[in-house]
C-alpha cells in the first residue's frame, strides 16, 4: 500500500471548515475572555463564506476524491452549499446577545448543575460562553462530509462528527436547563443506538459485497445474484439509522423533545441543516449504491414515507407548545421528501435538492421568529401566549404566517413550488397513492398551521402577554433573508429548480 | 453458516455461564441476612459515608477515563502508521504529523480549561 | 409588441393594492380613496377590453403568453374569451362599487381599514388573472392564493362568529385545492408522458387521456370547483361566510369570488375531460338540483337575513352548475351570462341588507318592520334588487334563467322541471322577506330610520342601471359568450339536440316571442 492521492482543492470546503473547528478550540484555549466572542464569531463566520466561495468555485466537478471515500458531484455541492448558506445564518442567530437578558440563549458553563451555586456565580458574572461555535464548525463539516460520503465507513465518520457536537449543543440552553438537557441525553442515547444498528448494517452490507465503496457495491449487487438474506438485513438496518438522523416514523420520537428542548437557534441549525445533510446521504446510498435492488427497498420506503407524513401530521393537531408543533411539522416534511424519494430517478433527485433547500430556509426563519417573543421567564413557547400578536406585531406576525404559509404549501410560497415538484417526481416515478396521502396529510397540517395563524391575528392577546423583543441586527437580518427567499421562490423559482436539475447526477 | 458456528456455541456457552452462575448462586447460596454483606464494597476498607440521597459521583474521574480513552485510540493509530511507515514517503509522515498535532489541540484545551487538574 | 392590456388589467388592482397598504396608519380616508381610485382605473381598462369584444373594434387586446417556470412548462400565458370577458367585466364593475359600498364597514373594528381595501383590490388581482390564465399551474395558483386574502377579510372584519366562519371557509377551500394539486400533477404528469411536458391549456386539452385517469383527475378538479361554487353537498362554508362577513364582503366573496368555480367547470374541467364530464353529467345535474331546491327551502326559514341571501346564492348557483353540465349550448350560455348576472343581483341584494344592518344594528328579520315608510327610496330599491333575485322580466336575471332552464330541458326533461320549482321559491323567499322587512306597520325602532344616502344612491345606482339595460339589450354580451361556448361544447364532444320547436315555425305562426 503507498502513500494515497488526496485531492486538496476539492476537499477545500471541508479542509476548510474543520480547520476553523480546530482553530476554534485553540481560540477557547487561549484567547482572553472578553474578546473571545467576537473573534470566534469572526472566525467562524469567515470559515462558512470561505467554504462557501470554494464550493461555488467547484461547481460543475463530477468526480470522486480522496482514492473513492469522497464525492464531489452535483448533489454534494449543491447540499453542501445550501448546508453552508443555512449555517451561516444559524451562526448569525447564534451570536444574537440582545434578547436574553443574561447574555446569549447557551448557559455559561453547561457542566454547572443547574441550580447549584456555580451557575448562579457565573449568571450573576455574566459570563457567557463561546463554545457553541467551534462546535458548530464540527457539526457543519460532518454535515458537509455526510451528503459527500462515497464510502461506507465515511458515512459512518461523518455522521458520527455530524452528531456528538449536536448532542452537547442541544443541552446548553440557558433557560429550563433540566428539560434541556433531558433532550440531550434523549438525543445522545437514541442517536448513539441508532449509530450502532446503522453500523451493524454496514457490517452485513460490507460482507455482501465484499467492499465498502458505492460504487463497487452497486457492481456487486448484479454480480452476485443469491445470498439475498445478508443485504436485504443490511440495507434495512442501515436504513434505520438513516431514517432515524432524518426523523422519520417510526424512528421519530426524539423529534419532538429535542426540538422543544434545545437552545432555539441550535433547533432551528438541527432543523435545517440536519435533515439536508441525512437526506443527501440517504438518497445518494440508496441511489447509488442500492439503485440496482430498488424494487427491494422501495416498498419499504413506500410505507415509511405513509407512516410519517400521516403521523406527522395528525399528531401535530394536538401540540400546545410551539416548538413541539414545528417538530412534528418537520416530520410530515421528511414524509413529503420521501415520497420523491421511491421514485429513484434524477428527475426526483432534483425535487428532492429543491424541496430541501426551500424547507431549509424557512424551517430555519420560523424558529427565528420563536425566539423573538418572549415573556419573563424565557421564550413564550405555550401556544396559548401566543394569542394576539397579530394586533401588538403585525409584522412578525405576518413573517411567520408567511413561514406557516409556506409549510402549508400555498402557493406563491416556496413551500408550494416544493411540494409541487416532489409530487410530480411522486407520480411520475409510480407512487401515484403516495401523492394522495400527501395531499390528505396536507390538509390535516393546513389546520394547524392555519389555527395558529387565527390565533395570532383573530384572538383578543393574553393580559400578561408575551412582549416581541426586538433583535439585533444578527437575527433580523436572517429573519429577512428567509422571508425574501420564501417569497421570491414561490413567484419565481425558476434559476433554483434549475440549479437543482443541473446538480443532481450522482458520480457513480 | 458453517463458518459462524463457533460463534454461536460461544454465544451459547457465555450465556449458559453468566445465567447459570447467577442461577446458582440464587439456588444454592445461604439466605442469611447480613449488613455487612449488604454494603458498598471499595477494596475492603470501610465505606466513605455518602451523602443522603445518594452521593454523586465526582465527574473527575469520567474525565480521567476519556482523557485516557483519546490518547489510547491516538497510540493505536500509530501502530499501523508504524508498519508501513517507510512506503508512506512525506506524505505518511505530514499526515502522522498532522493527526498528532489535531489530537493535541483538545489536549492543550483540556490542560487551559483545568481539566487536568485533580480538583 | 402591443400593449399587454391583460397583464395590465391584472398588474393595476395589484400595484393598487401596494400603494394602498403603503399609505400611513391613520389616513383611513386617504387609504380608501386611493383603493377605489385604482378600481376605477382598473374599471376603465377593462371597458376598453370589453368594447373589442362586445361591439367588435380592433383595441388591439390579444393573449399574451411570456416564460414562468421554463422547467414545469408553466407560463404567464393570459387570453380572454367570450366567457372570460363577461366574467372579467363584472369583476371590475363590481370592484369600485363593493370598495364604495364598504366605505364605513372597516370602522367598527379598532384596525386601520387600509388593511380591508389593499385585501379587496389583491382578491380583485387574483380573481382576474383566474379568469384570464391559459396556465394551469397558473390557475391553480391564483386559485389557492386567493383564499389567504378572503380568509384574513372575513376573519379580521366581521360578526362575531368570523373567526370560525372564516376558519370553515379557509379550511373547506384548501381540502378542495389540495384535491386540485393532485390532480394538477396527474395532469401533468400525462403531459410528461406524452412527451411534451407543459401546464399551457391547449395543449393539455388536445392531450388524450385514457377514461380512468380521466375520471380521478375530473374528481380532483370538481371536488374543488364544487367546494368553492359552492354545490350541494359542499356548500356548509358559503352560509356562514355570508352571514360573519361584512355585507359588502359577502357581496364581493359570493358575487365575483365563487365565480371562479363556476367559471373552472366550463372553462378548464369540461375540455380537459370531456369523457368523463359526459359520464358525470346525469349526476352533477341531479347534485345542481338538490343545491337549487335545497338553497331556497332553506333559505325560506332564515330569521339572518344575510344568512338568508347566502342561501339564495347556493340556489343560485344550483341553476349556473346545471346549465353548465346541461351540455347544451343555449344552456351554457345561460349559464354564463347566470354568472354575471348573479353576481350584480346578490351584490344588489347584499349592499341593500348592509344598509338596513348598519342603520338598525341587527341582522334579524324580526328586528325591522315597515321600513318603507321612513325610508321609500331604501325599500323601493330593496324591492328591486329582490325581484331581480327571483328573476322578475324584463330583468336580465329573467333571461338567464330562462336560458338555463330551456337549454337543460331539452336534454334532462325532468330536472328541467324540478329546477322550475326553484323560481316559484324564490319568489316565496324573496317576497316573504320584503314583507316582513318593509310592509306592515311601523316598528318603534325603524322609525327615524334614514333613507338613502348619497354615497348609498352611487353604490346601487350603476347596478339597477345594468339589470335593466342589459335585461332589454343583452345581445353584445351573449352574442360574446355564444361565441366561446359553442367551442368549448364541441371539445366535449356533445351534439347539439335538436330545439323543441325551431325559430322558423314560430316567426311562420306569428307567436314571436
Amino acid at each position: 500500500m503507498n502513500a494515497p492521492t488526496i485531492e486538496y482543492a476539492e476537499l477545500a470546503p471541508l479542509i476548510t471548515i474543520f480547520g476553523a473547528a480546530v482553530i476554534g478550540v485553540l481560540i477557547e484555549a487561549f484567547v482572553p475572555r472578553k474578546v473571545r466572542h467576537p473573534v470566534q464569531v469572526a472566525v467562524a463566520l469567515l470559515a462558512l463564506v470561505a467554504a462557501l466561495v470554494q464550493v461555488i468555485l467547484l461547481a460543475g466537478t463530477g468526480m470522486v476524491a480522496a482514492v473513492g471515500a469522497v464525492a464531489v458531484d452535483g448533489p454534494a455541492l449543491f447540499l453542501q452549499g445550501t448546508i453552508l448558506v443555512l449555517a451561516i445564518i444559524s451562526v448569525a442567530f447564534f451570536a444574537e446577545r440582545r434578547l436574553e437578558a443574561g447574555g446569549d440563549a447557551f448557559a455559561p458553563a453547561a457542566s454547572t448543575l443547574p441550580g447549584s451555586e456555580e451557575e448562579r456565580i457565573l449568571v450573576r458574572e455574566r459570563m457567557l460562553q463561546t463554545e457553541v461555535y467551534p462546535l458548530a464548525l464540527f457539526a457543519v463539516g460532518g454535515m458537509l462530509l455526510f451528503p459527500a460520503a462515497n464510502d461506507l465507513l465515511m458515512l459512518f465518520i461523518a455522521l458520527e462528527v455530524m452528531s456528538l457536537p449536536l448532542y452537547l449543543l442541544c443541552g446548553m440552553a440557558r433557560r429550563r436547563r433540566l428539560l434541556s438537557q433531558e433532550a440531550a441525553l434523549k438525543y445522545f442515547l437514541l442517536g448513539a443506538f441508532s449509530s450502532a444498528i446503522f453500523l451493524f448494517g454496514m457490517a452485513f452490507v460490507y460482507g455482501y459485497a465484499g467492499t465498502l465503496r458505492f460504487g463497487e457495491i452497486s457492481e456487486a449487487l448484479t454480480a452476485n445474484i443469491g445470498q439475498d438474506g445478508i443485504l436485504l438485513a443490511g440495507v434495512g438496518l442501515m436504513a434505520v439509522g438513516l431514517l432515524f438522523k432524518v426523523g422519520a416514523v417510526p424512528f421519530h420520537s426524539w423529534t419532538p423533545d429535542v426540538y422543544q428542548g434545545a437552545p432555539t437557534p441550535v433547533t432551528g441549525f438541527m432543523a435545517a441543516c440536519t435533515k439536508l445533510a441525512a437526506f443527501g446521504a440517504m438518497v445518494r446510498l440508496f441511489y447509488v449504491a442500492f439503485g440496482g435492488m430498488r424494487t427491494d427497498w422501495q416498498p419499504m420506503l413506500w410505507a415509511v414515507a405513509i407512516a410519517t407524513m400521516l403521523v406527522g401530521a395528525v399528531v401535530a393537531l394536538t401540540q400546545t407548545d410551539i416548538k413541539r408543533m414545528l417538530a412534528y411539522s418537520s416530520i410530515a416534511h421528511a414524509g413529503f421528501v420521501l415520497t420523491a424519494m421511491v421514485a429513484a430517478d434524477q428527475t426526483a433527485t432534483a425535487a428532492i435538492l429543491f424541496y430541501l433547500a426551500t424547507y431549509g430556509i424557512a424551517t430555519l426563519g420560523a424558529f427565528a421568529v420563536v425566539t423573538l417573543v418572549r415573556d419573563s421567564g424565557g421564550e413564550a413557547t405555550h401556544l396559548a401566549k401566543w394569542a394576539g400578536l397579530g394586533r401588538r406585531s403585525p409584522v412578525l406576525a405576518a413573517t411567520f404566517a408567511l413561514f406557516l404559509l409556506a409549510f402549508a404549501g400555498i402557493p406563491l410560497t416556496s413551500g408550494f413550488v416544493g411540494k409541487l415538484s416532489v409530487f410530480t417526481a411522486a407520480i411520475d416515478g409510480g407512487a401515484a397513492p403516495l401523492v394522495v396521502v400527501g395531499v390528505i396529510a396536507s390538509a390535516i397540517a393546513a389546520f394547524f398551521y392555519v389555527r395558529v395563524i387565527v390565533l395570532m391575528f383573530f384572538s383578543d392577546p393574553a393580559p400578561e402577554g408575551p412582549t416581541v423583543a426586538v433583535p439585533s441586527l444578527w437575527t433580523a437580518v436572517g429573519i429577512t433573508l428567509g422571508a425574501a427567499a420564501t417569497l421570491l421562490l414561490g413567484i419565481v423559482p425558476g434559476p433554483l429548480l434549475d440549479l437543482a436539475q443541473q446538480a443532481s447526477l450522482f458520480v457513480r | 453458516m458453517n463458518a459462524y458456528a463457533p460463534i454461536l456455541g460461544l454465544i451459547l456457552l457465555a450465556a449458559v455461564f453468566a445465567v447459570g452462575s447467577v442461577a446458582f448462586s440464587v439456588v444454592a447460596g445461604p439466605k442469611r441476612f447480613n449488613r455487612a454483606r449488604l454494603d458498598s464494597y471499595e477494596c475492603g476498607i470501610e465505606p466513605t459515608p455518602q451523602p443522603v440521597g445518594g452521593g454523586r459521583f465526582p465527574v473527575k474521574y469520567y474525565l480521567t477515563a476519556m482523557t485516557f480513552i483519546i490518547f489510547d485510540i491516538e497510540i493505536i493509530f500509530l501502530y499501523p502508521w508504524a508498519v508501513r511507515f517507510d512506503h508512506l514517503g512525506v506524505f505518511g509522515f505530514v499526515a502522522m504529523v498532522t493527526f498528532i498535532f489535531l489530537i493535541t489541540v483538545p489536549f492543550i484545551y483540556e490542560w487551559r480549561r483545568g481539566g487536568l487538574d485533580w480538583d | 409588441m402591443t400593449f399587454p392590456w391583460l397583464t395590465t388589467l391584472i398588474a393595476l388592482p395589484a400595484l393598487g393594492a401596494v400603494l394602498t397598504a403603503l399609505v400611513p396608519s391613520g389616513r383611513g380616508t386617504l387609504a380608501k380613496q386611493v383603493a377605489t381610485g385604482a378600481a376605477l382605473v382598473t374599471l376603465v381598462i377593462g371597458a376598453l377590453i370589453s368594447i373589442q369584444f362586445l361591439f367588435d373594434v380592433d383595441m388591439g387586446v390579444e393573449a399574451e403568453t411570456y416564460e414562468w417556470i421554463p422547467e414545469f412548462g408553466a407560463s404567464w400565458a393570459l387570453d380572454v374569451n367570450g366567457i372570460s370577458l363577461a366574467l372579467v367585466a363584472l369583476t371590475v364593475l363590481a370592484t369600485p362599487i363593493v370598495a364604495l359600498a364598504m366605505w364605513h364597514e372597516a370602522e367598527d373594528e379598532k384596525r386601520d381599514p387600509k388593511a380591508f381595501f389593499a385585501l379587496l383590490l389583491a382578491v380583485e388581482a387574483l380573481t382576474l388573472t383566474a379568469f384570464l390564465a391559459q396556465d394551469v399551474l397558473l390557475f391553480y395558483v391564483v386559485f389557492e392564493a386567493m383564499l389567504i386574502p378572503l380568509y384574513f377579510m372575513i376573519g379580521m372584519y366581521g360578526g362575531p362568529q368570523r373567526r370560525y366562519a372564516a376558519v370553515k371557509f379557509l379550511l373547506y377551500n384548501l381540502v378542495g385545492g389540495l384535491a386540485m394539486l393532485a390532480a394538477v400533477i396527474g395532469l401533468y404528469v400525462q403531459s410528461i408522458d406524452a412527451g411534451d411536458p407543459s401546464f399551457f391549456l391547449p395543449d393539455l386539452v388536445a392531450l388524450d387521456i385514457d377514461t380512468t385517469t380521466q375520471w380521478w383527475l375530473f374528481l380532483g378538479f370538481m371536488l374543488a370547483f364544487a367546494i368553492k361554487a359552492p354545490l350541494w353537498p359542499f356548500h356548509t362554508w358559503l352560509p356562514d361566510a355570508a352571514a360573519e362577513a361584512t355585507p359588502a364582503n359577502a357581496a364581493f366573496l359570493s358575487g365575483v369570488a365563487d365565480k371562479v368555480g363556476t367559471y373552472g367547470m366550463i372553462a378548464l374541467v369540461l375540455p380537459l375531460f370531456p369523457d368523463a364530464s359526459r359520464d358525470a353529467a346525469p349526476v352533477i345535474v341531479v347534485l345542481a338540483v338538490v343545491s337549487i331546491i335545497y338553497g331556497a327551502l332553506l333559505a325560506i326559514g332564515q330569521t339572518d337575513m344575510k344568512r338568508l341571501i347566502g342561501y339564495t346564492s347556493i340556489s343560485h348557483f344550483g341553476f349556473i352548475v346545471l346549465g353548465i353540465f346541461a351540455l347544451t349550448g343555449q344552456a351554457a350560455t345561460g349559464a354564463t351570462f347566470y354568472m354575471v348576472n348573479h353576481g350584480l343581483s346578490t351584490i344588489a341584494l347584499f349592499v341593500v341588507v348592509g344598509f338596513l344592518v348598519s342603520r338598525r344594528g341587527s341582522r334579524q328579520v324580526d328586528d325591522f318592520g315597515g321600513v318603507q315608510k321612513p325610508a321609500p327610496k331604501l325599500a323601493g330599491v330593496f324591492l328591486f334588487a329582490g325581484l331581480s333575485g327571483l328573476a322578475l322580466p324584463p330583468l336580465s336575471t329573467f333571461l338567464s334563467e330562462f336560458l338555463v332552464i330551456s337549454g337543460t330541458f331539452l336534454r334532462y326533461r325532468p330536472a328541467a322541471i324540478v329546477a322550475t320549482l326553484g323560481i316559484v321559491l324564490s319568489a316565496l323567499y324573496i317576497l316573504w322577506l320584503y314583507q316582513r322587512t318593509m310592509t306592515g306597520p311601523v316598528r318603534p325602532a325603524v322609525e327615524g330610520m334614514p333613507d338613502l344616502r348619497t354615497r348609498e344612491v352611487a353604490v346601487v345606482a350603476p347596478l339597477i342601471a345594468l339589470l335593466v339595460v342589459v335585461g332589454f339589450f343583452p345581445k353584445p354580451l351573449t352574442d360574446a359568450i355564444d361565441e366561446a361556448v359553442g367551442p368549448t361544447l364541441v371539445e366535449v364532444g356533445v351534439e347539439e339536440p335538436e330545439p323543441l320547436a325551431p325559430v322558423a315555425e314560430h316567426v311562420e305562426e306569428g307567436t314571436g316571442r
